[in-house]
């Protein structure tokens, strides 16, 4: 099949540039690393209920470092997939063989998402060995949620940065575009909501529970807070909890968030919308990619 | 069914028309030469038939299919060898032509094509080594997997040394007896008149010539170019020998008449001077090379005005990119 023959050319590429084997390498050391770490120590992760805590920990102190790296390791992968082959003409080699612009569109989605998402897996896997031994099988569940859920995080921007590379008409153009999209998610859009949220409620006489609300929703529609916040589904007892985690700072909630949002998460916030969401970021990006790129004069 | 048809297709860059309202078939069977100068327009429209660009206006069918809308099922049956591709670095030669198996959904051996196409004792490197020359060789193997009924090949000898532009021309010719349909553009008129059935002449996004490689020759005429070394020899000398049927232009610098004409005018040609009272010393006649034609179509003045050209420049070699 014409799709499988492009995603395989282009995953074996990777392999042979030691991309693969590089990433690899880079996520046995962050995700295994610390858990190596205390063992190195001699404190070893005790037992029971305290290595259970800190697997939980750990989830919740590492996506702070997989919600930055994973995106910016993906974009790189991604960004001149597409342009890099229209630049330096192997696309007209490529598409001299009977393949579909869509096919090499989808067909790189495909090979980079395993570029990415493959060495994601050893890393957890390799962490995984070692925190195995000593907890609970609630840490141990909660911990492979997170590489899968880390895994989806690359591939969704694996996708944002190849959808980008298929619309874009030069490695320059893409390169802007995929870094702009992880700047707004990581610098701009946290602050944004709240100023309009917040403004909201000061000039458009909102409530102070539905200021909260929209900046809630704004909030889940950024892949990156997205990610974050269904960690910490794993790791916190209650979904709302875990979305309130995205106001305030690091691991101490906003109490003005807390108190106005209460209990109750209206169901559009709960996980599986919040993950629908992030999969949109996926969804998204290739299809409008893959239509221009159809379009497109090469 | 032709193999290529185009019919009232134009192409704009913004305000630029690389391709003026063309129309152009390529019979099954054939092999056609198209030809035109660097900027002509010839690889816009090979990657309209690719569906590499799209025509602003106007039809583009191979093999009977919407270039554009069937562009993938169309690909499945034709080898092309683009122009202006690179080779993947880190795959070796024969990885490529493995791809392009696997490409067309085939189940054959590469090796065959690669040796071929001189590559078989190379095919392990990888392409990112590969000269110029090699990197066209590869692409012409991919384009050779799977017995393509059509195969397009774009500049197929530009980066070849005059070697290996004579193997192409073999190749060339070996697919066309296979009963292969071959489309080939270049802007070298020397590489293609011996193995094309027909050319077209592109000049300008406008297609200025199609015909036989005979029916050229027959447009350039059974003609002649005499040159006549005389005493001397006024403009008004000429008059009688521009009157004269079968010749179709001349000019003299003074010492040397030359005179365009059919094979049959030359005694009436030196007759004509005589009479004229001008004295011949010496006469010599060139046969009118198809490389004037090509020139005098490429260069922007009409057939027939070149009766004062140098005919005795040899049809142009090889030309590396």
């Amino acid at each position: 099949m014409s799709l499988e023959a492009v995603a395989r050319k282009d995953f074996r590429d990777a392999v042979r540039s030691r991309w693969v084997l590089v990433l690899s390498a880079l996520f046995v050391v962050l995700f295994a690393g610390p858990a190596l770490f205390r063992f190195t120590l001699g404190i070893g992760l005790g037992e029971g209920a305290e290595a259970t805590g800190i697997a939980l920990l750990f989830i919740q102190l590492m996506k702070e470092g997989t919600a930055v790296l994973v995106p910016i390791i993906a974009i790189v992968v991604g960004y001149a997939s597409i342009t890099r082959e229209r630049e330096s003409g192997t696309l007209k080699l490529l598409l001299s063989l009977p393949h579909s612009r869509a096919d090499v569109v989808v067909g790189k989605v495909l090979g980079r998402s395993a570029v990415i998402a493959l060495p994601i897996a050893v890393g957890f896997l390799a962490a995984g060995l070692v925190l195995i031994p000593a907890s609970s099988g609630f840490a141990l569940a909660s911990f492979l949620a997170f590489g899968f859920l880390t895994m989806l995080l690359g591939v969704v921007f694996v996708g944002l940065a190849v959808g980008i590379s298929a619309a874009a008409r030069s490695d320059r153009e893409a390169m802007v575009g995929s870094v702009g999209a992880f700047v707004l998610f990581q610098v701009f859009w946290g602050t944004a909501t709240s100023r309009i949220a917040g403004g909201l409620q000061e000039y458009a006489g909102l409530t102070a529970q539905n200021r909260y609300l929209v900046e809630l929703g704004a909030k889940l529609l950024n892949p990156i807070a997205a990610y974050k916040t269904l960690a910490d589904s794993l790791v916190f007892e209650s979904q709302m909890q875990a979305r309130q985690q995205l106001f305030g700072f690091f691991l101490f909630p906003d109490p003005a968030a807390q108190e106005a949002l209460g209990q109750e998460l209206p169901v559009v916030f709960t996980d599986p919308f919040v993950a629908a969401l992030m999969v949109l970021w996926f969804v998204v990006p290739v299809y409008v990619g893959m239509v221009l790129f159809e379009r497109a004069d090469l | 069914m032709s193999a290529i048809e185009l019919s009232g297709v134009t192409k704009r860059f913004g305000d630029v028309t690389a391709v003026n309202d063309l129309d152009l078939t390529v019979e099954e069977g054939e092999v056609f030469g198209f030809l035109g100068p660097n900027g002509a327009g010839k690889s816009t429209t090979i990657n309209m038939i690719l569906d590499f660009v799209r025509p602003t206006a106007g039809e583009v069918r191979v093999l009977d299919r919407d270039a554009q809308a069937e562009s993938v099922a169309i690909r499945r049956r034709i080898g092309v060898l683009p122009e202006g591709f690179s080779v993947y670095e880190r795959l070796t030669g024969r990885q490529h032509v493995e791809f392009a198996i696997e490409s067309k959904e085939l189940d054959v051996d590469p090796d065959p094509v690669l040796d071929r196409v001189g590559l078989l004792d190379d095919a392990d490197r990888k392409a990112g080594g590969y000269s110029k020359g090699m990197a066209q060789r590869l692409a012409l193997a991919m384009a050779l997997v799977g017995e393509p009924e059509l195969l397009i090949l774009d500049e197929p000898s530009s980066g070849l040394d005059p070697a290996g532009a004579k193997e192409m021309r073999e190749i060339v010719r070996e697919e066309a007896d296979r009963g292969a349909t071959v489309f080939f553009s270049s802007h070298v008129l020397g590489q293609v008149e011996a193995v094309c059935d027909r050319v077209g002449i592109l000049r300008a996004g406008e297609l200025v010539a199609e015909d036989s490689i005979e029916g050229l020759r027959e447009t350039v005429g059974s003609g002649e170019t005499l040159r006549v070394s005389v005493d001397g020899a006024s403009e008004e000398d000429l008059a009688a020998v521009r009157a004269l049927e079968g010749v179709r232009g001349a000019a003299t610098d003074g010492t040397t008449v030359t005179v365009d004409c059919e094979s049959g005018a030359k005694t009436a040609v030196i007759g004509a001077l005589e009479d004229a009272g001008v004295t011949v010393t010496d006469f010599t006649t060139t046969e009118a090379s198809l490389e004037d034609l090509f020139l005098a179509y490429t260069e922007g003045a009409a057939p027939g005005d070149n009766g004062t050209g140098e005919h005795d420049s040899p049809a142009a070699g090889e030309v590396a990119e």
